[in-house]
């Protein structure tokens, strides 16, 4: 009896370590640079995802907009919020690059073709990012010290469910570099 | 009271427990994902892809190319295709081009206050000052000459003008008569040879199976350093074999200098005015026309010059420097502006550190395959190092006149001049220059251009003249791109192949006695170099194989015969 | 239909310029060679070798072959002996694609090559400070360890599907593009295209009666064709003569 219960606790300590203090202590937040608010520039400013996520004439991705994009609109204050200001402040004055957290980066050996997916797959954004655009904030970026990848980057093994089921599934060169 | 065996459940159960979250897989992959970042392995740069356009100072052929790059950086080079000089060639030093600003053994420093001062010193002191120039006819060689104009006594130096400064129309030859020449090997314009090949029979003279011989139609293989020999032969009548190949003309009869069987033979069998053709450079502004003359380095007068300037940045000509050193006065001051410790900095008291391609604007003179004028830039693809001095610039100030926008000007002159066309690497059109304005033009040559001259129809028949020979006649010079920098990238062609000889190593026949790799010296009157010996049986015994570099150049040049010995 | 992209090279056009090579260099991100490499130990994806007639000087002939991954279509043999699947063979292009990131270093796969085309990383790649702000985005640099070969420059194709992609090509159909070296060659020996579309030079050129494939007779059925129109080049590669009967022999 007694010997079970000392097991039982022994797996209920773990369970908790595992399931809840793991998950708190393994990620370091950073906040991103600037407060960004995606559901602002949706609403007042009516712009689409792919006013600033925009494709190149060669099919590839700007992803992440740089300050050229955002000092179009921005060069003066447009509104009256503090992050605006800060943003203006610190990164559209100076002519600094923000050095935003990249949710979904991969490693440096996998290709991603935005164009593939996006023109020819048809698929949305929020399919493989999540609703960020309606949000009022940016998520906070949780990284994992020990892989150097954030929470929500997508595993190989998300890619090729998809890819399984929609039956492209061929070569490991297809996602390779 | 807690026993071992308590210990043991409560272990075992947080381990059967751990197994049942996600911490201990979550640990796995990402140990596994750890692992990967490897630490040094550096990642590319990420960005925009785009194209930017220059063409190359490598060499005098200045082929076009397109550079591929990651924002403002170049990653790749390539050439232009459809361009009517290079057809979309590039050589190898080419392709790797880009990685010279980073090269571990480039010039980055030097005492330039002290150039200048001693340079001051030795005018003042009533010196004479000369500048020579490697690769003439650029619009910095102008620069030189206006200042050498505006210096008292100064002199414009050059390497002697290789056929006298006429051009070859290789697209007119049927029979091509070579004496050594590498002319599928890196001769004139790689792209327009390729491009000619189809049209004529190449008859390659040369000891060893060179690249150039093995691709020839007929190789004749000669004794060590009897190329020219062969030639004398071939003039008396000699060999009716090669008489007979000779009468299917038009014949271009190539040699590795003007030696008088060269140009006898090419007087006797008509190339002149066919084959090889009088050429007219690109005009240049009328305000420029009272500059110093182009004086042969040998014509300048033993002992005169007290300053020597050497431009050395556009890799060409490299005259030994025991001959050139015959023309400096006893206390002579002489600067080396380039970008290599290899080159003349071996010589010069003070070396000043220059831009390197693709860093620097400049231009680039017709090669000698080209019977049109042509203009070109090299544009600047990414910002010259801190440091380096353009030489231009400095001899400008020196002499106090106003060089800053000679480039634009030239293009001004050749503007007004209304002749010739514009072809533009963007979209391979070619406009004719009467329809462009100045800046349009400049606007063009800066973004990838390049002017072609018409061919003038009053050309003066070309004259050539003869020269002695300078060169050791047994040491085949295998060119590495002049004096220059190659890529770091290079090592893949001599260390972990053996395409390419690596400098400072020599090939020899077998036969020789030596090993594989073993430790010689490369040995004439001038002096000595350690050399390592790579064994190829299609050099012949007797002939020794070598990679071009100046001290190289230095040994041999002038003498008559090299030997290798052991050490 | 499923593409099979192969080469041809005319060894008569060849000129030992090792242009191919420094491009391929540039292209793929390899390292200039460590101090410690030789011929043995050095990444040179695509190699060009010099053969000769055997004759002494002055008989001696010499022609320049390059040799690169062969992209063995028959049981490949690197593929066939990985533990590790790090090796794949793509069906809709015939490439034979080497994944360095599964690789674990057993170099099985070295032995099995008969054309000797693939490379060990024997030392971690370094370059001249500077020099990697010249790498190329579009291919991983590789640590060491890991056993690397070429794949018909992945990264040019998938640049070339991405924009097949954006310009609304379907994905069925093959994309056209040029490897680095086939960009490079001065001379324009080697030729790259689809060996299923008849239309193709590469196509037409491979069926001449004076192209010939490396080691026929293993069977490997390598996508690479050389052309040559001397009689001792084709002697050395064991070239089958047309008409001489049996073309490939395999069991």
């Amino acid at each position: 009896m007694r010997g079970t219960i000392l097991f039982l606790a022994g797996l209920t300590a773990a369970l908790g370590a595992g399931w809840i203090a793991f998950p708190k202590v393994l990620y370091r937040h950073s906040p991103q640079p600037v407060d960004f608010s995606h559901k602002v520039h949706a609403e007042k400013a009516g712009q689409k995802c792919e006013d600033c996520h925009a494709f190149r004439d060669d099919g590839s991705f700007a992803g992440i907009p740089s300050l050229e994009k955002c000092s179009g609109c921005h060069a003066a204050a447009m509104g009256t919020t503090a992050a605006e200001k800060n943003f203006i402040e610190h990164y559209v004055i100076p002519n600094r690059e923000p050095e935003w957290h990249d949710y979904a980066q991969q490693p440096e050996n996998v290709w991603f073709s935005h164009a593939t997916h996006v023109k020819r797959a048809s698929m949305k954004c929020e399919t493989c990012h999540g609703n960020i655009g309606a949000a009022g904030t940016l998520p906070a970026y949780r990284l994992d010290p020990v892989s150097g990848y954030s929470r929500d980057v997508m595993s190989m093994d998300a890619c090729v469910n998809c890819h399984r089921q929609k039956g492209s599934e061929h070569s490991c060169l297809d996602c390779h570099k | 009271m807690t026993t071992r065996r308590d210990l043991f459940k409560i272990t075992g159960g947080a381990a059967v427990g751990a197994l049942l979250t996600p911490a201990p897989w979550r640990m796995i992959t990402d140990g596994a994902l750890w692992s990967e970042n490897w630490p040094g392995i550096p990642r590319p740069a990420r960005g925009e892809i785009r194209a930017k356009f220059t063409n190359c100072t490598l060499c005098p052929a200045g082929c076009a190319m397109k550079a591929r790059c990651v924002g403002d950086q170049p990653i790749s080079l390539a050439g232009v295709a459809g361009h009517p000089l290079s057809h979309g060639a590039l050589c190898p030093f080419g392709i790797a081009g880009h990685h010279l600003p980073y090269h571990p053994e480039r010039l980055l420093s030097g005492a330039v206050e002290d150039a200048a001062a001693a340079i001051k010193k030795g005018i003042g002191e009533g010196g004479r000052i000369a500048v020579f120039d490697t690769r003439p006819g650029r619009t910095a060689s102008w620069t030189y000459r206006r200042a050498m104009a505006s210096l008292p006594g100064g002199l414009y130096l050059r390497p002697q003008a290789a056929l006298n400064g006429n051009a070859v129309d290789l697209s007119a030859a049927r029979t091509v008569l070579s004496f050594g020449v590498p002319l599928l090997d890196g001769w004139g314009t790689p792209g327009n040879v390729i491009q000619a090949r189809g049209n004529f029979r190449l008859i390659q003279v040369e000891a060893i199976e060179s690249r150039t011989a093995a691709m020839a139609d007929l190789w004749l293989p000669t004794n060590a350093g009897e190329e020219r020999a062969m030639a004398s032969i071939i003039l008396n009548g000699g060999m009716d074999h090669i008489a007979r190949e000779l009468e299917n003309g038009p014949v271009l009869v190539l040699g590795p200098e003007d030696w008088p069987e060269i140009v006898e033979l090419n007087r006797k069998y008509g190339a002149l005015g066919r084959t090889i053709v009088s050429r007219r450079d690109a005009p240049v502004p009328d305000t420029w026309k009272d500059a110093a003359p182009e004086m042969e380095w040998a014509d300048a007068a033993e002992g005169s010059i007290r300053v020597l300037l050497i431009d050395e940045t556009a890799p060409g000509a490299y005259v030994p420097w025991h001959s050139l050193e015959t023309k400096l006065s006893r206390d002579a001051v002489v600067v080396a502006f380039t970008a290599t410790r290899d080159g003349y900095a071996r010589h010069a008291q003070f070396s000043i550190p220059t831009a390197v391609f693709p860093e620097a604007l400049d231009d680039i003179p017709a090669a000698v395959d080209s019977p049109a004028g042509v203009f070109r830039l090299s544009t600047s693809l990414v910002p010259p190092a801190a440091g380096t001095i353009d030489p231009a610039m400095f001899i400008a100030r020196l002499a106090g006149i106003d060089a800053a926008s000679a480039l634009r000007d030239r293009a001004g002159a050749i503007c007004r001049s209304a002749r010739g066309n514009v072809f533009h690497y963007a979209d391979s059109k070619s406009t004719p220059m009467k329809e462009m304005k100045a800046d349009a033009f400049w606007k063009s040559l800066n973004e990838g251009a390049c002017w072609i001259d018409d061919l003038d129809p009053k050309a003066p028949a070309p004259k050539l003249v003869a020269r002695a020979a300078t060169r050791a006649s047994n040491v085949s010079l295998v060119e590495t791109c002049g004096a220059g920098l190659v890529s770091p990238l290079f090592s893949k062609l001599h260390e972990e192949s053996h395409v390419r000889l690596a400098r400072h190593e020599i090939a020899l026949n077998p036969a020789g006695g030596f090993h594989d790799g073993e430790r010689v010296a490369l040995q004439t009157d001038c002096g000595r170099i350690a050399m390592t010996v790579l064994l190829d049986p299609s050099i012949p015994p007797g002939s020794i194989q070598a990679a071009t570099g100046a001290d190289v150049l230095d040994l041999c040049g002038g003498v008559t015969g090299a030997k290798v010995v052991r050490i | 239909m499923n593409a099979r992209y192969g080469m041809t090279i005319d060894i008569d056009r060849c000129n030992g310029c090792g242009a191919c090579m420094v491009a391929c260099a540039v292209e793929n991100n390899i390292p200039p060679a460590h101090a410690g490499a030789n011929d043995r130990k050095g990444l040179t994806w695509i190699r060009v070798y010099k053969v000769d007639n055997g004759k002494e000087y002055p008989e001696r002939r010499s022609a320049f072959v390059p040799v690169l991954c062969q992209q063995c279509g028959n049981e490949t043999p690197c593929a066939h002996v990985c533990p590790q699947q790090a090796v794949d063979v793509d069906p809709k292009t015939g490439v034979v694609g080497q994944m360095p990131e599964r690789c674990l270093g057993c170099r099985y796969c070295m032995a099995a090559c008969p054309y000797h085309a693939r490379y060990f990383n024997w030392w971690d790649p370094a370059w001249p400070k500077g020099m990697e702000k010249t790498l190329n985005p579009s291919v991983a640099p590789r640590m060491r360890g890991v056993v690397e070969k070429c794949n018909f420059c992945h990264g040019r194709w998938h640049e070339a599907r991405q924009r097949a992609a954006a310009g609304g090509l379907a994905a069925s159909e093959p994309v056209d593009y040029v490897p680095a070296c086939v960009e490079a060659c001065p001379a324009g020996a080697i030729r790259f295209g689809n060996l299923n579309d008849a239309t193709t030079e590469v196509a037409r050129k491979s069926k001449e009666p004076d192209s010939f494939r490396l080691l026929e007779k293993l069977g490997t059925d390598p996508k690479i064709y050389y052309h040559s129109k001397r009689d001792w080049v084709k002697t050395i590669a064991e070239a089958p003569r047309p008409g001489a009967g049996k073309e490939n022999v395999r069991g």
